[in-house]
């Protein structure tokens, strides 16, 4: 019998003693980590240090050889649809032969339910995803036509349409144009106004203080937690990615 | 052409070739958009093992017994597959390629012992590899047509769920869709395409079937649902005309017959599709470099106009060649004065003739050197 009592509540995504290997080197070790709900959250650390790996765990895509997820105390299982999720932009195939309307609509698939179409009711909830992003008027277009930053606003409004408390969202400013990232930030940021907690996988350091609240570092297992100000401090940094790049991205004042 | 038609066996591979086809378009749409067309060979070939041991258990060669041990042999193959996959290090192909040639290697070897040890029915099963539409009797089109409408059935139930699994499954299974069972009907539909193919078509050949009409649909459509009715239909027409091609010449053998139909229509999709053609996209190329040296000559026309100050200012060739640091082809001139952007005029004392922006002409230039403008802004 699974154990379907709120587990650590206070906390939009709880994990505990998480641990994933993918035959005999661990990517995720004994992974502690609780973040706040109605942060906007970054998960840094260097390149295969398991952010993605953590993200598609939490979700349940991966499976653990130890330890438990939870998302408002619940496991992932109970909170299908309450959680937004934004893939990395190059895990799908962009010739695939459909619209970015029709793409954010997947967003609604699992509301809308077996053996029923999108009305026209769906439809406008997918537009207005779309308005949200600046990209009402490329509903139509094919995917492949759109660019690599059009392509990303287009997957951020199929998870906004769900209309969820929870966002995570793997690497959305990798190999975007400066538009879109600010595009991107300003929706992030007004979700999170909203009361909704917004999880990110990050690689740019520059950016991480001025556009996130809490932070996470990592590097197969947790260097540091909490809120950016107090964590992203030189020997942080250091014990993330070694010393090369903390002499790099010296964390320092923010306008 | 009519007496052909009236054949009773003709008829029979006539629309059992069609039927084929439409099935394995429909489902091959899926498969190649999931980027599984391999696993498709792979299925068909490992079907052989199974073709065997179907034979052996029913003692002789019973449809029934030889398609299900083609069915549980292709299963078999795709479980065998997925283990390779997640317990080793090897990438799908590597596990394609070894499933494939080792599955195919028993069918063979099983094969040619079953006919060495003789007995009439034994020939029969060498038309498996390449296929024998003869060998399809009616009540096999009822199989069939049934299999054909309850995939079809599946398809339209679960169109949504199949789309999004083939586009993100990853998506999907974030989404709480029990994406494992949606991925196995998928693939479970395209073995059973195959096994219904193996008569016609054969083992080594099935996976065209599955490919090609969808690879020539893709061509012609933007739409998942144009698309898969398209491969369908073009499966079909590829299966009927093969059939009626080889029931008409002596000799030729209507899988493959089948199969270089559908190929031609892949030939003719990646080359004459708009958009998306060969063809479509040279003379698009052809259009937009024509388009950028008449810009050209446009603006250096406008740059001396207005170096004089002159709207009017009449260009000679050796001008314009001087300016553009190239001669611009007369054929692009041509087109400026059909398009009414410049025209030809004289300026005496000189002979020679003259170019000069018309109004719409200078509306034109100024267009062009506002949007470029716009363009390095927006790559700033």
């Amino acid at each position: 019998m699974r154990d379907d009592s709120l587990h650590e509540p206070q906390f939009a995504l709880h994990v505990e003693d998480l641990t994933v290997s993918y035959g005999a080197d661990p990517a995720l070790w004994d992974i502690d980590l609780d973040i706040p709900p109605g942060v906007m959250a970054a998960i840094v650390g260097p390149n295969g240090s398991g952010k993605s790996t953590l993200l598609k765990t939490a979700l349940g895509l991966v499976r653990p050889v130890a330890g438990h997820v939870r998302f408002l105390g619940r496991p992932v299982e109970q909170m299908r649809g309450k959680i937004g999720y934004v893939p990395q932009r190059h895990s799908v195939d962009w010739d695939f032969p459909t619209t970015a309307r029709d793409v954010v609509e997947m967003g609604l698939y699992r509301k809308i339910g077996w053996f029923r179409r999108p009305g026209a009711a769906d439809l406008a909830r997918a537009i207005d995803a779309l308005r949200e992003l600046g990209m009402q008027d490329y509903a139509d277009r094919q995917i492949s036509q759109l660019s690599g930053g059009q392509q990303q606003r287009v997957f951020i409004a199929r998870a906004l349409v769900q209309d969820a408390p929870i966002l995570i969202l793997d690497e959305p400013m990798a190999g975007v144009d400066a538009a879109t990232e600010a595009v991107i930030i300003d929706l992030l940021h007004r979700l999170r106004a909203q009361g909704r907690t917004i999880i990110v996988v990050h690689h740019d350091l520059t950016t991480v203080q001025s556009y996130f609240d809490w932070l996470v570092m990592m590097n197969v297992r947790i260097i540091a937690q909490g809120p950016v100000a107090q964590t992203y401090t030189p020997d942080n940094l250091r014990a993330t990615y070694g010393r090369q790049l903390a002499m790099i991205a010296q964390p320092g004042a923010v306008e | 052409m009519s007496a052909l038609l009236a054949s009773s066996i003709v008829q029979t591979v006539l629309v059992g070739a069609a039927l084929l086809g439409a099935i394995s378009g429909m489902l091959g749409a899926f498969a190649v958009l999931r980027q599984q067309s391999l696993l498709g060979d792979a299925l068909s070939h490992a079907a052989l093992p199974g073709v065997c041991l179907g034979f052996l258990v029913a003692g002789g060669r019973d449809l029934g017994s030889i398609l299900a041990g083609a069915f549980f042999t292709g299963a078999l193959a795709a479980l065998v597959m997925q283990v390779i996959v997640r317990r080793t290090t090897l990438k799908t192909d590597a596990a394609l390629g070894i499933v494939l040639s080792v599955f195919f290697a028993v069918g063979v070897v099983a094969l040619t012992h079953i006919q060495g040890q003789g007995g009439a029915a034994s020939a029969g099963l060498m038309t498996f590899l390449f296929g024998q539409a003869a060998a399809i009797l009616r009540s096999d089109l009822w199989i069939m047509g049934a299999g054909g409408l309850a995939a079809l059935a599946l398809v339209l139930a679960f169109w949504k769920e199949f789309k999004l699994v083939s586009f993100d499954a990853n998506f999907a299974r974030a989404q709480g869709l029990p994406v494992a069972w949606i991925e196995g009907a998928l693939t479970v539909m395209v073995a059973f395409a195959i096994v219904i193919g193996l008569q016609l078509v054969g083992v080594v050949l099935m996976v065209a079937l599955l490919i090609a009409p969808a690879a020539a649909a893709r061509q012609w459509t933007n739409a998942l649902g144009p698309m898969v009715v398209l491969s369908a239909a073009l499966g079909a027409v590829s299966g009927a005309l093969g059939a009626l091609i080889s029931a008409s010449a002596r000799g030729l053998a209507t899988g493959p017959v089948v199969v270089l139909i559908a190929t031609a229509f892949v030939l003719i999709s990646m080359l004459a599709a708009p958009r998306r053609g060969l063809v479509w996209q040279g003379l698009a190329a052809r259009a937009m470099r024509a388009r950028i040296s008449e810009g050209r000559v446009l603006t250096a026309l406008q740059g001396l106009a207005q170096a004089h100050g002159d709207t009017a200012y009449k260009a000679e060739r050796g001008m314009l060649n001087t300016a553009l640091g190239a001669a611009p082809h007369a054929m692009r001139i041509d087109a400026l004065e059909r398009r009414g952007l410049i025209q030809q005029v004289t300026h005496p004392p000189e002979t020679t003739p003259h170019w000069e922006l018309t109004q719409a002409g200078h509306e034109e230039a100024r267009a062009l050197s506002g949007n470029a403008a716009d363009k390095d802004r927006n790559l700033s």
